[in-house]
């Protein structure tokens, strides 16, 4: 075949980030220890949806926030090389500057305009302490900011479910509530995969009413089984 | 759809490819592609469309094919004669009845259809098609792209993603059509939206001092397929390279394979492409398909 005409072709940029409390309240009763389990059990799974979906270029990254917020896995990483980094809990809960410094990578640039839809998860078991609304607010003043498929996962009853519904900002989604483990491994892995398979093909969404809706379907959670844990959270 | 081949003072080419991901996933080619008839009186229609594709939008490959076969009907109509019409009329024309027809036209082939062939339980209709939310022409959503030639302006018209270029005879590209700021990550204006009409851009070019050697028009898996737009608009220039150096017949050989190619290595999407060559450029430029 003759050499194709134009640049350089490429799948497109899939930014899939975790956003997770590492407070000190995360420390009680193993909820950061399971929460790096059930991240950690999770990547295959992602790594398996990312091969099924050539076209999108899976990268991941992790940011946490206590006193104050860091990049915990600063770089994009191509999921197949992606390894997880165990979080440790202490300190208060600085979700807002978490959504500032997020806002900021999801600037164009570095972002690219021909991304997909980015994936953002926040995991949380408390109430902000910092400026929350300040951090939202930076991070759906970017154009891909608004446009994420925003995700969220509480973490026991003290969670801010609240809070977390003004993260995802759509009615129609509802924050996740994990109160044992085996509902954050399930909440986890259905982000990991049935999102990430979702979010990494999306259909062309027209505005409706020129209002800007869900702009990848999100698919239904998993159902808790007959077999539910109790919840210890 | 095919490649394809047509003649004389304009040419054309296109096809439409089924992506790569629609390959893996079952689903349809949802993009449409309308080829302009050379060999019959102007105006010349180039017409392009892409279904939506999500699940709300189960008929959009039918969609699609309306839309392309709609703004055909509708720009046929136009008053191109010149001695018939002045060129400001025409324009006016364009700019404040031509969008408001299309939709009008491509609402009732939607009404048609539905009528013709009702839902059945197989097509995985949502519950609340006939919401409020965009009623039953959600499910034909689609985007539409549409070049007008006549002997005396080209018309661009544009509702939705996709792009439109023009290749000038010393292969500089461009983009006759303001960009639409409402067009990112994978949201784009419809056809199915209320008082779509409004969304929809024109460019009206009059044919005198330089007009395009080449005029482009592709669904925007092609676009997406590319690390940046500087590489997408180099398919405008080496397509103005290749048909005058190997010939217009040969590209249009190579053209399925190549769009086939460029969904696998980009985007996944469908990919679809039309292009108009204009043959009365200076002759000693014209190569193999003078």
């Amino acid at each position: 075949m003759p050499k194709l005409p134009g640049g350089e072709l490429a799948s497109r940029p899939l930014h899939f980030i975790w956003i997770a409390d590492c407070s000190g309240s995360m420390g009680v009763d193993g909820k950061i220890q399971q929460l790096n389990f059930a991240i950690r059990d999770a990547v295959p799974h992602m790594q398996k949806v990312a091969e099924d979906n050539p076209n999108a270029a899976v990268l991941v990254r992790a940011i946490k926030f206590s006193n104050g917020a860091q990049w915990h896995i600063a770089q994009p990483t191509p999921v197949a090389e992606f390894k997880w980094l165990d979080l440790e809990a202490m300190g208060v809960t600085d979700m807002g500057m978490a959504l500032s410094m997020l806002a900021e990578q999801l600037k164009i640039p570095p972002m690219s305009e021909r991304a997909l839809p980015p994936v953002l998860v926040l995991i949380s078991d408390g109430r902000p302490t910092d400026d929350f609304q300040k951090g939202l607010s930076a991070l759906l003043g970017e154009p891909w900011g608004r446009k994420a498929v925003r995700l969220a996962i509480a973490i026991g009853e003290d969670a801010d479910y609240e809070v977390l519904q003004r993260f995802i900002g759509h009615p129609e989604l509802k924050p996740l509530q994990a109160n044992s483990p085996e509902a954050l491994v399930r909440h986890i892995r259905w982000v990991s995969t049935a999102v990430l398979k979702s979010a990494s093909a999306p259909a062309s969404q027209p505005r409706e009413g020129g209002v800007s809706k869900l702009n990848v379907p999100i698919p239904a959670p998993p159902e808790p089984g007959p077999d539910v844990a109790e919840d210890v959270w | 759809m095919s490649a394809g081949l047509v003649l004389p003072l304009w040419r054309a080419l296109g096809a439409s490819r089924r992506g790569a991901a629609h390959v893996r996933s079952g689903l349809p080619n949802q993009d449409a592609l309308l080829l302009p008839d050379l060999g019959s009186e102007p105006p010349w229609i180039l017409a392009l469309a892409d279904g939506h594709g999500s699940p709300k939008s189960f008929r959009s490959d039918r969609g699609a094919l309306l839309a392309v076969n709609t703004a055909a009907a509708v720009c046929r109509r136009l008053p191109c004669d010149p001695a018939g019409a002045r060129l400001s009329a025409i324009k006016h024309w364009a700019e404040d009845y031509l969008s408001r027809e299309i939709v009008r036209c491509w609402r009732t082939a939607v009404d048609e259809d539905m009528a013709a062939r009702p839902l059945v339980a197989a097509e995985g209709a949502p519950s609340g098609l006939a919401s409020p939310e965009g009623g039953h022409y959600l499910a034909y959503g689609a985007t539409l792209l549409v070049v007008m030639v006549t002997a005396t302006f080209i018309l661009y018209w544009q509702l939705g993603d996709g792009d439109i270029l023009t290749v000038t005879d010393d292969g500089v590209v461009s983009r006759p059509l303001p960009p639409d700021e409402k067009l990112f990550g994978n949201e784009t204006t419809s056809l199915c939206a209320d008082r779509s009409w409004q969304e929809a851009r024109t460019a009206f070019q009059v044919l005198a001092g330089a007009p395009p050697a080449l005029i482009l028009a592709a669904s925007d898996g092609y676009a997406n397929s590319y690390r940046d737009e500087a590489g997408f608009l180099r398919v405008g220039s080496d397509l103005l390279t290749l048909i005058r150096t190997d010939g217009l017949e040969a590209v249009a050989a190579n053209l399925s394979d190549w769009l086939d190619e460029i969904s696998r290595q980009g985007s996944g999407d469908d990919v679809t492409l039309g292009v108009l060559c204009r043959t009365t450029t200076n002759p000693a430029r014209l190569g193999r398909w003078g």
